[in-house]
């Protein structure tokens, strides 16, 4: 077996143990594909994975076993098979994930047919643009440690598929003389050597590199299932969401931070009441009132996890939002134009207080006093009694809280199930529930008064994460809360939720109710150092996709006028490149060319390098390349026959020193000799 | 291109350190390849504007330029110690061996060297140490073959780019005529070279060993013996009784120039083989009697440069 001692074979011959051919550059082709596989195996079909892994190990078995490998007609049906099937599955063989399952599969099938180098490499290529995919995928820093060792892995299989000769040895002894050293541990240095060092152009070209605005060719949708908060609200839908522990958005202010009762962030409003579940109202269904912001604006700067979801969310209320991108909507939410399906950054500027003065438009006050016709009858008749006995809309309102403060409400996540006439068993039956159960029957409450009301979702709160200062909303943050229509006034935030549970305006659900929450949550709020732990870990986070995920146009335009580029056009861009690029490649020649250290004589050559050359600088004749030390005394003795008995002993005893036998001394005497040599005066 | 490098280059003298201004680097076929990809990347990268995928191909790009430098380090520095290419006959595989060696503190990889038409030979080379690179030369006809162009590449590590050099060495390798005829060999009759006293020179059969006396020639001395904490003994040969034989150009009429060279090419051979002591003669040549290897070489050299002038070389190898 050619080189199987240190070296690489391409196959095994005959039926070796399956174990040796994972060592070979077949296998770790295999294994670099394999790597790719598991990138992705969380979003590609069960069947896709069990397919690649059937072939990769058909590869495998092959060398080791006596197993068949296809012909080539079988190849070319499987791999028609297969791409009917993923055809089948996506309806498209277009777009990432349908393109990455396709490219998948190709490259196990690839493998399959694997012989020479020339097939390995391309192997390779696959796996490499496999990484490129799961790049574009995904983007979260816990995923980066396995694309690095992707990348790795991929690499590392280069250098050994590289080094492994081209086909399979036709004899059994190999022509070539082996010298060994060039295993797997040095094909996976060399390739993690040649990545590292290629890291900072790697950066350099990242930060210089011109960036686009728009793409080349429209992103395909992807189709993830929507997360976060809907378009609808019914009981129990915002609970589902206390769940989860993930993050909805985070939130980095500049300047004031808003106190913990002002953190309401709007997302959609809902105006329409079925009876059980509140929906959206048709886009523009009645124009937009002017606002007047009171008290100070606060600036700040979302980033958005991806929802598939349009909605931006907002501080309440949203005054500006510097993008063509999203917009304000008529109920003041701001809508993106299309659904979040990466993480999305903006900055933005809102006030927590505003003021209309302007009366309802007829259009808006029937919208919002509309209730569905015989539903929830006991409430709307609660409602007209007590709307009777006070005199304004704002007592009314005052009412209709102090009624749920009073009337034993229970805040609790886990509600009795509510009949069709939900609000009617939730106000008079169970009278336990959730910030959508409140929100809900308090609108329903103020409608059946005759008095414009709606219902708003969002999040509410945030947590504070105190090393990279900034807010972090989770899905738990989620909530319902009303607005309510006062004349003079305008559109104005009432919470009932916090009548019946004023702590849950500044604590965070799990103090309220300890048993929400998923199981991190829970054991992440019970451990201050885990929760420090977490804190940093999101801070982490938060500065990559701000830096790195979201180094965007802007923030490039952003970080060259920080570096003093003012206004970079092309042309500097190049030649800073390429002065940067010369320093690199200059940097590397002198990292590489250390490999070869020049000679340096040991101490007692440097010493009689220094008697030579004194003897040189006082007018002596230098000595001659051939002379050794005796026949340099020999040829000065002619020259200074006063200085002769001196230098000769100097020289003598450099030969001396130098060819004689190593004494103890030794040391002491090339001291002493280099004391010699200083004390010779010409 | 190759009267070009030539031009440019001029002649070498062995051993050549490989300098920067000789070596050439180009893509391969995997590392144009590898470059397509790049492009892809950088077009998806881009389309989706993600860093994230952007950041890769750049680390990529960086790679296939780290890549570069590096094989052209694997090559940079190797000194191409010796060239030799024992004589051979023609029609037979001849040799012609490369000492490459390494004076970096780090290992070459996957140094190959050929010949312009034959395959190549691949080698690696340890660190501070030597290889050898053994590549398969052949000839077709008696006479002188100058190999005096000779490539060395590697496209170590990665396979992505090919860095050569080429070597205008004068190597010269001398081509003896095939030995081929089924004459019966000319014997000298009745003159007995006859046995020689003990301790004479020269290559004869071998005889024993005797302690070392001054005087004696150190070709003669056992060194592997003594390596071996022998005492210092010198090999002795004496000559056994065998044929003495003169092998004659002229001996051999109705045959063409070459079809006689091949013929005493046999004899010589044979004759080396068999222990006889023979001569050559050949119009303006005279060679004495003798025997040993270096006779043997002494008379086939003679018969492959019959009428070739030395100075004008056979140029059918280029």
């Amino acid at each position: 077996m050619a080189r199987s001692a240190s070296g690489f074979s391409l196959a095994q011959s005959g039926g070796g143990p399956l174990r040796g051919v994972l060592g070979t550059s077949l296998g770790w082709t295999s294994w670099a594909l394999f790597g790719s596989l598991l990138l992705h195996i969380d979003r590609t079909p069960l069947w896709v994975t069990f397919v690649a892994c059937a072939l990769i190990a058909w590869r495998l078995l092959a060398e080791a076993h006596p197993v068949r490998l296809p012909g080539k007609i079988a190849r070319v049906a499987i791999a028609l098979i297969l791409v009917m099937a993923v055809f089948v599955r996506f309806r498209t063989l277009n777009g990432l994930h349908a393109g990455t399952v396709l490219l998948l599969l190709m490259s196990a099938i690839k493998l399959l047919e694997t012989q020479a180098r020339r097939d390995q490499y391309i192997v390779l290529g696959g796996s490499l643009f496999l990484l490129l995919a799961a790049c574009l995928e995904r983007q979260d820093l816990l995923r980066m440690p396995l694309y690095v060792l992707q990348a790795w892995l991929t690499c590392g299989a280069l250098a050994i598929v590289a080094y492994a000769p081209d086909k399979m040895p036709a004899t059994a002894t190999s022509p070539m003389e082996h010298v060994g050293g060039f295993d797997t541990r040095a094909a996976l240095l060399l390739a993690g050597r040649t990545l590292l060092y290629s890291v900072p152009l790697a950066i350099l070209l990242f930060i210089l590199f011109p960036r686009v605005q728009g793409a080349f060719w429209a992103v395909p949708r992807s189709d993830d299932a929507a997360t976060g908060l809907s378009d609808t609200m019914s009981p129990g839908s915002i609970s589902q969401l206390t769940s989860s522990y993930d993050i909805a958005f985070r939130a980095k202010f500049e300047g004031k931070v808003p106190p913990p009762q002002e953190r309401y962030w709007r997302g959609p409003v809902l105006h329409q009441f079925d009876g059980y579940t509140w929906t959206r109202a048709p886009y523009g269904a009645y124009p937009a009132e002017p606002l007047e912001y009171l008290g100070h604006p606060y600036y700040y700067r979302v980033s958005l996890e991806p929802s598939q979801q349009p909605w931006w969310l907002a501080l309440d209320t949203v005054a500006e939002i510097p993008t063509p991108k999203a917009s304000v909507t008529y109920d003041h939410a701001l809508i993106g134009s299309e659904p979040v399906t990466e993480l999305t950054t903006y900055v933005a500027v809102s006030y927590t207080a505003t003021r209309t003065t302007q009366p309802l438009s007829k259009r808006a006050r029937q919208i919002e006093t509309t209730l569905p016709a015989g539903r929830n009858p006991r409430s709307v008749q609660l409602a007209r009694e007590m709307r009777g006995r006070v005199g304004s809309d704002g007592a009314y309102v005052a009412a209709i809280l102090d009624f749920l403060r009073t009337g034993g409400f229970v805040y609790s996540l886990t509600p009795p199930l509510l009949n069709k006439d939900s609000v009617d068993d939730f106000l008079f039956n169970t009278r336990s529930g959730f910030c959508g159960h409140y929100a809900s029957a308090f609108v329903t409450l103020m409608r059946a008064a005759n008095v414009p009301a709606r219902v708003v979702t969002g999040y509410l709160g945030g947590e504070w994460n105190p090393i990279g200062r900034y807010l972090v909303l989770r899905q738990s943050d989620a909530h319902a809360w009303a607005e309510v229509w006062l004349d003079g006034q305008g559109w104005t935030r009432f919470d009932p939720t916090t009548v019946v549970e004023p702590d849950r305006l500044t604590r965070g659900m799990l103090d309220l109710l300890p048993d929400s929450g998923s199981r991190e949550a829970r054991l992440v709020h019970g451990s201050p150092t885990l929760a420090h732990l977490l804190a940093r870990w999101d801070a982490a986070n938060a500065w990559w996709n701000d830096h790195v995920v979201k180094f965007d146009y802007a923030a490039q335009l952003n970080l060259l006028s920080r570096l003093g580029i003012g206004s970079p056009d092309l042309q500097t861009l190049g030649w800073g490149f390429l002065g940067a690029l010369s320093l690199w490649l200059g940097w590397m020649a002198w990292q590489f060319g250390r490999a070869v250290p020049r000679a340096r004589p040991d101490r007692l050559g440097r010493a009689y390098a220094r008697l030579c050359r004194k003897l040189a600088r006082a007018g002596l004749p230098p000595r001659a390349a051939h002379e050794g030390p005796l026949a340099y005394a020999d040829a000065l003795s002619a020259k200074t026959p006063d200085l002769a008995p001196q230098i000769r002993r100097l020289l003598a005893r450099y030969a001396e020193l130098r060819y004689g036998e190593e004494q103890a001394s030794y040391d002491t005497e090339v001291r002493e000799f280099e004391r010699g040599v200083g004390a010779l005066t010409l | 291109m190759a009267a070009w490098v030539r031009r440019r280059q001029g002649a070498d003298v062995l051993p050549l350190t490989l300098q920067r201004r000789r070596l050439y680097i180009l893509p391969t076929r995997a590392g144009l390849g590898f470059l397509v990809l790049l492009l892809f990347m950088l077009i998806a990268g881009l389309n989706y504007a993600n860093s994230l995928a952007l950041f890769l191909t750049f680390l990529l790009s960086g790679f296939v330029l780290v890549t570069m430098q590096l094989s052209h380090r694997n090559l940079l520095g190797t000194s191409l110690h010796a060239a030799v290419a024992p004589p051979t006959f023609a029609q037979r595989a001849g040799n012609l061996r490369l000492t490459l060696e390494n004076p970096a503190v780090a290992p070459r990889y996957q140094v190959e060297s050929g010949l312009s038409d034959e395959p190549a030979r691949t080698t690696d080379i340890p660190a501070r140490g030597r290889s050898h690179i053994d590549l398969p030369v052949s000839a077709a006809k008696r006479g002188i073959v100058m190999l005096d162009r000779l490539r060395l590449t590697t496209t170590h590590p990665f396979g992505l780019f090919r860095t050569w050099t080429w070597v205008h060495a004068p190597i010269q390798m001398l081509v003896y005529p095939r030995p081929f005829g089924s004459l019966p060999m000319p014997n000298e009759s009745g003159r007995k070279s006859g046995a020689r006293s003990r301790g004479d020179s020269g290559a004869d059969e071998w005889h024993g060993l005797r302690p070392f006396r001054d005087g004696d020639s150190p070709r003669q001395v056992d060194w592997k013996a003594y390596a071996r904490e022998a005492p210092l003994l010198v090999k002795e040969y004496s000559a056994t009784g065998s044929e003495l034989r003169i092998f004659r150009f002229g001996q051999l009429p109705g045959l063409g120039t070459e079809a006689r060279l091949e013929q005493l090419s046999r004899w010589v051979v044979d004759a080396e083989e068999r222990g006889d002591r023979y001569g050559l003669e050949l119009p303006g040549v005279r060679i004495t009697p003798d025997r040993g290897a270096e006779h043997r070489h002494k008379c086939l050299a003679a018969l492959a440069l019959y009428e070739l002038d030395p100075q004008q070389p056979a140029k059918d190898r280029q």
